[in-house]
């Protein structure tokens, strides 16, 4: 079966009309990990273990929102802990930390601009674009006001992450 | 008022809680909206909330045009040509012997040529939002015939809106060659000016009602969709028509992802006043009296369904157990069927046919989940040599 386009190294990417994108990776050995992302932004997570046909039911499958998909994203790219062994992970370059998140309507950040939070002074992280409705808004001003369903390009040092994503993002929802 | 009040909320409610109770044993929605319109409707002994459908007409339209609106919004040309040439030829299989057969068996039946259009696209197209739901609650997105499903869906839906386009002129009943001439003209000029509105004209379209504010936005977007299908209608093409077209349109418009997320809850609440209104013009012993003709409908689609997915399975060379997946999932039949049934009260065709669709698409909707989740159990039952084919190329 075609399994798609590669959409980078050793990725294949199909459109699911009305549902989203797939995404596969194969992994060791004829094990292959897919993920579907949906328009909703949930996603989709099955694992197909070493071995298995490909018309076989996958090993096992998990939902995840839009949120928890980020955050295991970022715990996967080594955001939180990195190995010492790793010397590069693409989004941490040396200790420079290259992520983005979104911004709820629940968030502490929610209509607030960004000098009102005092960001850069209370974080040490840098917002450096915002994404908002397909439009990017490069190097914001300290008076753009940051509104629910912004993603936000940040950029700093690993360590500071955490605490970023406590005063703009706000706690994690189950 | 407070009796509309009153008839609305006990749509809603019963609604909701007959579909909740089939959700236990997986069961989809549309065909429970429907039966619990059925059942609480003014031709059943019992509680009736609505005693005359008229009550809930104008949000039942308002689920039509919404339920068409999010289809147009989904609908993107490259979810079309991405699939490549043998996507449509496994969509023209689709739709050739389920259309074809529909159309035959609607003649066989007799009940005239109008009829018997509308039960050939009603017994044809499969329903989108069964077929989706299905393969994302059997956790089937990751399997390779996956794709293949929803590209023969996204076909189905585009025959749809053309079919619903041609329809209209010619259910209307117009006489004599020169009206049906203007009418198909009309709608075929309708279909133009859209396509090339939301060819070249989307960006302004989307700036024209675009806005920061959701509240705002949804607003001018649900009075764009409403008032494209009123004016469809006023031109005689079909409200349907009118807001798929505009669903369209605004689909190449940035803003395409948040309308569809913020219509989503909308469509949701009044396609199912839709459906259930749809079930309260349906009076049980009507269903019994056509009975034959449901129970024939239900064996030419299954038995079609299984041709279709034979030949595809020889074209895309699928095994037993993807190919099952493929004719059983597609064989649920839902909104599609019960949106022609409605234009075909509409336009008074034969009374026959709304108690006929409804049986139909109680039985193909509830049959085809069941049995799409015991597709392995079925393809170990599916003989090999009608399967494997394609090793050989």
């Amino acid at each position: 079966m075609n399994e798609g386009q590669p959409a980078g190294l050793d990725i294949f990417e199909v459109t699911l009309p009305g549902i989203g994108r797939r995404y596969t990776l194969p992994v060791a050995e004829g094990a292959r990990v897919v993920v579907v992302i949906h328009h909703s932004g949930r996603r989709d997570l099955y694992a197909f273990p070493a071995g298995a046909p490909v018309d076989h039911a996958p090993a096992a499958s998990i939902s995840l929102t839009d949120d928890q998909a980020r955050r295991l994203g970022a715990v996967l790219s080594g955001a939180y802990f990195k190995p010492a062994v790793v010397a590069d992970v693409e989004t941490v370059i040396g200790n420079l930390l290259i992520d983005w998140v979104t911004v709820r309507a629940d968030s502490p950040a929610t209509d607030h601009s960004i000098a009102e939070l005092e960001i850069r002074r209370r974080t040490r992280m840098t917002v450096v674009a915002i994404l908002r409705d397909g439009t990017t808004v490069l190097a914001p001003e300290p008076d753009e006001r940051i509104r629910a369903g912004d993603r936000l390009v940040v950029v700093g040092r690993q360590e500071d992450l955490g605490g970023f994503l406590r005063h703009v993002v706000g706690p994690d929802r189950g | 008022m407070g009796d509309e009040l009153l008839a609305l909320g006990g749509t809603f409610l019963a609604a909701g809680v007959v579909a909740r109770l089939g959700r236990h044993i997986g069961l989809p929605t549309i065909p429970l909206f429907m039966l619990a319109g059925i059942v609480f409707g003014p031709h059943t002994p019992g509680v009736a909330f609505v005693e005359d459908p008229r009550d809930v007409a104008l949000l039942a339209s308002l689920g039509l045009v919404l339920l068409l609106f999010y289809l147009g919004l989904e609908f993107t040309v490259d979810d079309l040509i991405g699939g490549g040439r043998r996507l449509a030829a496994a969509g023209g299989i689709y739709l050739a012997l389920n259309i074809g057969g529909g159309l035959a068996f609607g003649f066989a039946l007799g009940w005239g040529a109008r009829e018997a259009l509308v039960i050939a696209g009603a017994v044809g197209i499969s329903s989108s939002a069964i077929v989706t739901k299905l393969l994302v609650e059997l956790h089937r997105l990751a399997n390779p015939e996956t794709r293949l499903i929803l590209g023969i869906v996204v076909v189905e839906d585009l025959f749809v809106a053309l079919y619903l386009a041609i329809l209209q002129p010619v259910l209307s009943g117009t006489q004599g060659v020169a009206a049906t001439l203007t009418s198909f003209g009309k709608a075929f000029a309708f279909l133009v000016v859209l396509g090339v509105i939301a060819r070249w004209g989307s960006g302004l379209v989307g700036r024209l009602i675009s806005s920061d504010d959701d509240e705002l936005f949804t607003v001018c977007f649900i009075g764009l969709a409403v008032l494209a299908a009123g004016v469809a209608e006023e031109l005689g093409v079909s409200e349907a028509i009118g807001a798929f077209m505009i669903g369209v349109v605004l689909a190449a418009s940035p803003s395409a992802d948040r309308i569809k997320r913020l219509v989503l809850p909308l469509r949701d609440a009044f396609a199912a006043v839709f459906f259930f209104a749809f079930g309260l013009s349906i009076n049980v012993s009507d269903v019994a009296y056509v009975a034959g003709p449901i129970g024939a409908a239900v064996v030419l689609t299954v038995l079609l369904n299984a041709a279709a997915a034979l030949v595809t399975a020889r074209l895309y060379r699928l095994d037993a157990e993807p190919a099952t997946n493929v004719g059983v999932t597609i064989l649920a039949r839902g909104e599609f069927s019960l949106v022609l049934a409605a234009v075909a009260t509409a336009a008074g065709l034969d009374g026959r046919l709304s108690p006929f669709v409804a049986g139909y698409v109680l039985i193909l909707a509830i049959a085809g989940p069941l049995l799409a989740s015991r597709t392995r159990w079925i393809a170990r039952r599916v003989p090999a040599p009608m399967i494997s084919s394609g090793d050989e190329q």
